[in-house]
């Protein structure tokens, strides 16, 4: 191809279906963080490409740690 | 019966001998309904998310306990009413772990059916082989 490369598309992989993490535990608040970023927002899907099913536990996971004190709801 | 597993954040002024009463008050009401702790685990003084009453502290504590559902309500009663509780978080573990546990059983349908055909294939790969 003639056209300039400007960047290396990298290949997205859902971490819980790569792992086989079928739980996504509220307590394990580094896993959390990696979909977490400083803002206190959780990844979409379309960043972080994780599967429908482990976003929407994820998101559960997220949002109870969030109501015991373990992930902010508003970060910086 | 079903596992349970409870969260607490206690304040972090309540300390020494008062915290382990007021633990131990609470176990009695868990094991008072029939329940059996499994498993305790403390973490221990942290810093939290966010102020929860003009405090940056929390006493984190989590158990598992195996029983009837019977005893999460006056359990969360008790919590709800106590002042040294900032959060807690009573979670059915078995209902959570439904879809793990499928999935852990399926996956290792699947190995043994692979396992089964590999072991099916080495048997006939011989005979095959003297075929050809």
């Amino acid at each position: 191809m003639s056209k300039k490369k400007y960047f290396v598309k990298r290949k997205k992989v859902c971490k819980f279906t790569a792992e086989g993490i079928d739980y996504i535990d509220y307590k394990d608040i580094d896993l959390l963080r990696q979909y977490v970023p400083v803002s206190g927002k959780i990844l979409p899907r379309r960043v972080s490409g994780t599967n429908p099913i482990y976003q929407r536990k994820l998101t559960r996971a997220v949002k109870r740690a969030r109501l015991m004190a373990l992930l902010p709801f508003v970060g910086e | 019966m079903a596992l349970y597993e409870l969260g607490l954040v206690l304040i972090p002024e309540l300390e020494g001998e008062d915290r382990e009463a007021f633990l131990s008050e609470l176990r009695a009401l868990v094991t008072g309904g029939g329940a059996s702790i499994v498993r305790e685990d403390v973490w221990g003084k942290r810093n939290l998310a966010y102020e929860i009453r003009h405090k940056r502290e929390g006493f984190y504590v989590f158990w598992q306990f195996d029983g009837s559902g019977a005893v999460i309500k006056p359990l969360e009663y008790k919590l709800r009413l106590s002042d040294q509780v900032l959060r807690y978080l009573t979670l059915n573990l078995d209902r959570e772990m439904r879809r793990s546990r499928k999935m852990e059983r399926r996956r290792a349908e699947r190995k043994a059916k692979a396992a089964a055909s590999r072991a099916e294939a080495a048997a006939a790969g011989p005979a095959a082989a003297e075929e050809a």
